[in-house]
């Protein structure tokens, strides 16, 4: 068997695509609550928030099924043993964060007193909430408060995540973004 | 002889009953050319919605109701109708999914609005009508007034949302919906 030196094409394209995507819905999540904006915006930035959180959770799914059913390339054998396994756990982490950040945000949205329907941008697309929470009060704060301490985590990761190209890039002088690219 | 009278006197009787009949019917005409009897429905009259969400306006009809109107002067003026709940449509699929549940009208456990009039009135505008309106098994009184225009009649008036539990959960201190929801009604021939 040869060695692959990059990720599957699809996983590759769902990276990116999800990187982009975490930071516009952390940006609207932060910006939705924060932002200080009329009623309108506010209701209308939930709606694509909500719409944009079923994306990424579809992404997600999809971006597991590629990991698991593909191979990946081993991390280089400059860098030590102990840093790989950790590299190791932060993915897992990275993966573990966008699974429960949109499902803890369909828990929200399940147990939400406004009963509000999901519509995955056009009317005709419509997510169903999850069944027989509607209107509970202690799911919906426990899951806000999994949603919001969920991306903080991530953020954390991702700030790990990105420090340790550098750090490998320079201790290791080894590049792995072209393990991410078509390259 | 015997049958003589016997013809005369049964002559006489289909002459009264003849009689009363054309009076009836001329009773009937005036009545009928005076108090207005009308059975209306969505088909060929419109009972619009409007108030603000989020700050926006927004506009409903119910498409599917039906009334029965007896105006005066009729001795037993009344209007009774019927609406159904989940017939009420935006053409905001998120507010008409909405309005279905529990917390606004609930149509799974009451799926029909109705009004029945208490008293209809004459008056120089048209018909001052009062009246019960039932909505979520909630029963308040109300008061409008009904304008003869050209093709029929006209109404508006407002209801408190709260007042029949709309929306009570989600929006109690009405910060998203606004708790007076106008109401038009538009009926034509």
């Amino acid at each position: 068997m040869t060695e692959v030196t990059r990720f599957h094409s699809l996983a590759i394209t769902l990276h990116w695509l999800m990187a982009i995507g975490f930071i516009i819905m952390a940006a609207s999540g932060w910006y939705m609550v924060n932002g200080g904006l009329s009623k309108a915006a506010q209701f209308d930035l939930y709606q694509l928030h909500k719409a944009g959180g079923v994306i990424m959770l579809w992404a997600i799914i999809l971006r597991l099924i590629a990991r698991l059913s593909t191979r990946q390339p081993a991390l280089p054998k400059v860098i030590p043993e102990r840093q790989r396994t950790i590299a190791k756990w932060g993915h897992w982490g990275l993966y573990t964060g966008l699974v429960i950040i949109p499902v803890a945000g369909w828990f929200m949205v399940s147990s939400s007193p406004y009963g509000l329907p999901t519509f995955v941008f056009v009317d005709w697309i419509k997510w169903p909430h999850i069944p027989g929470l509607a209107g509970d009060k202690s799911i919906q704060s426990v899951a806000k408060t999994i949603h919001w301490y969920a991306v903080l985590c991530m953020l954390l990761l991702l700030a790990m995540h990105i420090g340790a190209v550098g750090l490998h890039k320079i201790k290791h002088k080894t590049w792995l973004v072209k393990r991410m690219w078509w390259s | 002889m015997k049958k003589l009278r016997m013809k005369k006197l049964r002559m006489k009787k289909l002459g009264v009953q003849k009689v009363s009949v054309f009076f009836t019917l001329i009773f009937c005409l005036c009545s009928y050319l005076s108090a207005e009897t009308l059975d209306t429905h969505s088909d060929s009259s419109t009972l619009s919605f409007s108030g603000e969400h989020a700050g926006r306006a927004f506009k409903g009809q119910f498409k599917t109701w039906k009334a029965s109107l007896v105006l005066p002067p009729d001795a037993n003026p009344s209007i009774v109708a019927t609406f159904d709940l989940s017939s009420a449509r935006t053409g905001n699929a998120l507010y008409d999914e909405t309005l279905l549940e529990e917390d606004w009208f609930n149509v799974a456990k009451y799926p029909k609005g109705k009004f029945t009039s208490t008293a209809i009135e004459q008056t120089e505008k048209g018909f001052k009508v009062k009246g019960e309106l039932t909505l979520r098994n909630k029963t308040q009184v109300l008061e409008f007034v009904l304008i003869p225009t050209k093709k029929g009649y006209s109404a508006e008036w407002k209801i408190d949302r709260l007042q029949f539990d709309i929306g009570k959960d989600s929006d109690p201190s009405a910060e998203w919906v606004s708790q007076y929801i106008q109401l038009t009604l538009a009926i034509r021939r």
